[in-house]
């Protein structure tokens, strides 16, 4: 060893040592968190994830640009740090190679993907620049990003790439013999160009600056990780490991609170009410803004940016850390400016009002648009949802249209002022049985109709509820309703944040539910539908809760709904509208759709931009449909943006299986002058059906 | 400040009412019951000093069977300090009774402020505020939308037809409340963990003497279902001589 192998392996000591020590603080950062968030059970699908999102970089793949450039800087970044093991090794022990103990042929194949990803990355962080100076990607800017952190990543990348490729090219200029049977074309191409004007002696020592170029990079950025964005490389992957996002359990089932206990504070105001996970969200962000970009708040110009409520849970995260004596070496307390520049109180300091305004937490419609796009599996809705709840049970503050809501659900059984007694009205003269009727004469349904309170009091809803239980009746299905037993199953409560109301509706409900022994519903609001099947569980309610539009298309499958045969219609246009709790809470993409074709033969379905996993929102989700919508100068209502993008596919009509989007399909196309329909699909279906 | 709420249990108003056997009450299977909207927003001003001036003390108190407590309860998680049930099984609709059971338990609190709502919104009396006043022997100010209590004195305004006039007197007083002054807040769930550990005294009610009594009670006529005459323009004459001959309105 010589006495520089000894210099540099104190400097790598040294530099593996400081970022040691300040990972250590990143740890105790999370820790300042709730830590009764476990997340180390169902392994192996966790590790699916990993594989799916994290390795093969499923989700980055949705953005058809930036996907492949990203994917190339991942996979060489992997492929890369076995090359930079070695370089460090070497750096210590002179001789150390991997040809020492690989057969030719591996080494070969390891030298020349070395070769080959350094020319991908280079070209990949290459465009990545020249996008962010000269593109102006619109989900790349925003108030809260950091617009220089990232140009200096991306040239840092180029730097580390150009100082290991003249490296390289120095080293097979000053000894071209010692390459063996390593494989560099790329390397190799630059070396023979450069032979001409470099001799192998110059080469000598120019190869050993850019070698120590090279290292100086390398340690450097390892140690600007933990202060950056960039600090993602080492998160993402622990990150999607350890989120619930993409399942093991359930998506988008929220957390059952522990109303009894003695808790100071209820939901969150302050990052050490959040789970340790959501403080590692926020490390995990790197500011890409796809969940931002597909916003239905943000998009209409509303408060509301997913990104930036993950930027400020990081930047609350290191306040906090400073306070608390686990900050990053050298980290100094920034408190956010107050906005008429008063010195902040220890109010303004909280992640709650001090970070995060109330208007962002009441425009967010729960869509799980941001959750769904995040190719490294953050959970912003999680962080929202359980701010509402410190809004609203630990503070009263909620917009105040909301509270007549309230009080309905609590006195009446429904978010809308109707008679309780009127709640079955709608099956009147449909010789429909309810469940005690049914219990009385000892008889028991093959299902329970849960009509849902839009479907039961909705002038334009109860269209569907008769059309679908019409379908019912056709196709014999023997089913009943609860009648004036069915109270409200508090989901609406429970998203806007008010879980105290929301588990007294929930466990009346199951006990309701239960007392009938109930084990099949069916249901034709997508909301009840998510709730009852997977967030009841919790309250001792397991039911097999199918949505009517699977449940349709069952029926028809076996031939059961009896259709008109006349095919000589004019070829109809339809369009799907997806709803946000049928299709990305529960993956019902083809169900409805399916009904429609079923239905209308010689229909023809045209998609949206947006569909599926990617669907707009109607806007009147997470309790949305109770709240009045502020537009903004240039902005704009959030059904009107959907009602835009259906008319603009040319449809004739818009098929929706949700009455929440049936209202604000409506509305929005009752505001235009357009004859353009809005039917949900069991009024399609019971509109083919032979009167019978 | 010592301030006092007298509060009144109703059935919520926005359902179809049957009326029980008997026709002297409504039938109340399958009713909700809350804190009748003015006494809601008597409980809020009241709550409301005492959090502005960071002391003083809310005592609700409410006149009928134990169930009146529920809604006591509720006036405690909004932030009320200790709440008094004045019990009574039957139902009383004197207004002189229960302002007499009311005085029985306020004339040796030593309350500065004794707040009532406008009226109940189920018997819609209004004659509970004043007569409790005079039974005080304090003054008594009826209806009031705004508010401002100094000490000793308070100044309020009431709204007239067209008009309004501000009027003020000495504490202590009673002080019926109108709408729009304050909306009861919605109880924190922070709030209605606090009320379950806070004092409800229960005392038998001394009623005074009940005047008159209720004969029957009866639902409105239906009204007639509305006719849909035509549409555009050429409905206009025919509505012209409906309004004209049958409605006699033009």
């Amino acid at each position: 060893m010589t006495a520089s192998n000894v210099v540099f392996a104190m400097v790598i000591v040294a530099a593996f040592g400081l970022f040691a020590w300040n990972a250590r603080r990143l740890v105790a950062q999370l820790q300042l968190g709730r830590r009764d968030d476990d997340r180390w059970n169902a392994l192996g699908a966790r590790l699916t994830n990993l594989l799916q999102i994290g390795i093969f970089q499923k989700k980055i793949f949705r953005d058809s640009v930036a996907g492949p450039m990203h994917a190339a800087i991942f996979w060489g970044f992997c492929i890369l740090t076995a090359g930079t093991i070695e370089f460090l090794v070497a750096g210590v022990f002179t001789s150390f190679s991997y040809s020492d103990f690989l057969p030719d042929a591996l080494h070969q194949f390891y030298t020349v993907n070395q070769d080959i990803w350094g020319a991908l990355v280079l070209a990949a962080v290459s465009f990545a620049l020249f996008r962010r100076i000269t593109r102006r990607v619109k989900r790349l800017m925003g108030a809260e990003t950091h617009p220089n952190d990232p140009l200096l990543i991306l040239s840092w990348i180029a730097a580390l790439m150009l100082t290991m490729f003249g490296d390289n090219a120095m080293e097979l200029i000053a000894n071209p013999a010692g390459a063996g049977h390593a494989w560099e074309p790329i390397s190799a191409g630059i070396a023979s160009a450069l032979s001409g004007t470099v001799s192998p002696h110059t080469a000598l020592h120019v190869g050993q600056g850019f070698w120590f170029a090279h290292a100086a990079l390398v340690l450097g950025f390892l140690n600007y990780l933990p202060y950056s964005k960039h600090l993602h490389v080492v998160v993402s992957l622990p990150n999607v490991f350890l989120s619930d996002t993409s399942g093991p359990a359930k998506v988008g089932v929220l957390r059952a609170m522990d109303l009894e206990g003695d808790v100071e504070v209820f939901g969150v105001k302050d990052v050490e009410h959040l789970s340790w996970k959501s403080l590692l969200d926020g490390f995990a962000c790197t500011e890409c803004g796809r969940c931002t970009s597909v916003c239905p708040a943000n998009i209409t110009g509303k408060a509301l940016s997913p990104r930036k409520i993950m930027v400020n849970v990081r930047e609350r995260v290191e306040q906090r850390a400073v306070e608390a004596g686990v900050g990053l070496l050298g980290r100094k307390a920034t408190p956010p400016s107050t906005a008429n520049g008063e010195p902040p109180t220890a109010h303004s300091l909280l992640l709650l009002d001090g970070y995060i305004t109330e208007e962002e937490l009441w425009a967010c419609t729960s869509c799980r648009a941001c959750v769904t796009e995040c190719p490294v599996s953050i959970d912003q809705l999680s962080v929202i949802t359980e701010m509402r709840r410190n809004l609203v049970l630990g503070e009263s503050r909620f917009p105040e249209e909301v509270m007549p809501a309230f009080e309905s659900m609590e006195q009446r059984g429904s978010p809308w002022a109707f008679d309780p007694s009127d709640r079955a009205k709608w099956a009147e003269g449909m010789n429909i049985p309810t469940m005690a009727e049914m219990a009385a004469s000892g008889e028991k349904p093959e299902v329970l109709y849960w009509v849902g309170c839009m479907g039961s009091f909705d002038d334009r809803a109860k269209k569907t509820t008769v059309a679908f239980a019409k379908i019912m009746l056709a196709a014999g299905v023997r089913f009943a309703i609860l009648g004036q037993e069915e109270k409200c199953n508090g989901d609406p409560a429970r998203r806007m944040g008010n879980e105290y109301l929301y588990q007294m509706l929930a466990k009346d409900a199951v006990g309701v539910l239960n007392n009938y022994a109930v084990t099949k519903i069916v249901t034709a609001c997508p909301h009840c539908f998510h709730q009852m099947g997977n967030e009841f569980p919790q309250w001792g309610g397991n039911y097999e809760v199918i949505h009517h539009s699977t449940f349709i298309e069952q029926l028809m499958a076996a031939g059961k709904v009896p259709l008109r045969q006349d095919l000589h219609e004019p070829v109809s246009t339809f369009t799907y509208h997806d709803s946000c709790y049928l299709g990305r809470y529960n993956e019902v993409y083809d169900a409805p759709r399916e009904t429609l074709r079923r239905a209308l033969p010689v229909m023809n379905l045209v998609e949206m931009p947006r569909s599926r996993d990617r669907g707009l929102c109607c806007g009147a989700g997470g309790g949305r449909m109770f709240m009045e919508e502020h537009v903004s100068e240039g902005g704009k209502r959030i059904n009107a943006e959907r009602a835009d993008e259906a008319l603009a596919t040319g449809a004739k009509t818009i098929a929706v299986a949700c009455p929440f989007c049936m209202t604000m399909m409506a509305d929005s196309i009752k505001s235009r002058e357009s004859d353009v329909e809005v039917l949900d699909v069991a009024e399609v279906v019971a509109g083919r059906m032979v009167v019978q | 400040m010592k301030i006092a709420v007298c509060i009144k249990r109703v059935p919520d108003q926005d359902v179809r009412f049957k009326i029980a056997p008997g026709a002297k009450s409504i039938d109340e299977a399958g009713l909700k019951f809350d804190l009748s909207d003015f006494d809601g927003y008597a409980a809020e001003v009241a709550i409301q000093i005492t959090e502005k001036a960071g002391a003083g003390e809310v005592t609700v108190i409410s006149l009928g069977p134990d169930a009146v407590q529920e809604t006591l309860r509720k006036a405690l998680s909004m932030g009320a300090h200790r709440a008094v049930q004045l019990k009574h099984d039957a139902a009383v609709h004197d207004g002189n009774a229960i302002a007499a059971a009311l005085a029985a338990e306020l004339k040796a609190g030593g309350y500065d402020l004794i707040l009532t709502g406008r009226m109940a919104v189920d018997t819609q009396n209004r004659s509970v505020g004043a007569q409790l006043a005079e039974k005080l022997g304090v003054a008594y100010i009826g209806a009031i939308t705004q508010l401002d209590v100094t000490t000793g004195m308070v100044k309020a305004r009431r709204e007239l037809e067209g008009a309004y006039e501000l009027v003020e007197c000495a504490l202590p007083a009673v002080l019926s409340i109108d709408e729009g002054i304050a909306r009861a807040r919605y109880p924190s769930l922070k709030g209605i963990m606090a009320a379950k550990k806070k004092p409800m005294d229960v005392k038998p009610a001394q009623l005074g003497e009940q005047r008159y009594t209720l004969d029957s009670v009866e639902l409105p006529a239906e009204r007639a279902a509305g006719r849909i005459i035509g549409e555009g323009a050429d409905a206009v004459p025919e509505l012209v001589r409906l309004l004209k001959e049958e409605a006699k309105v033009l």
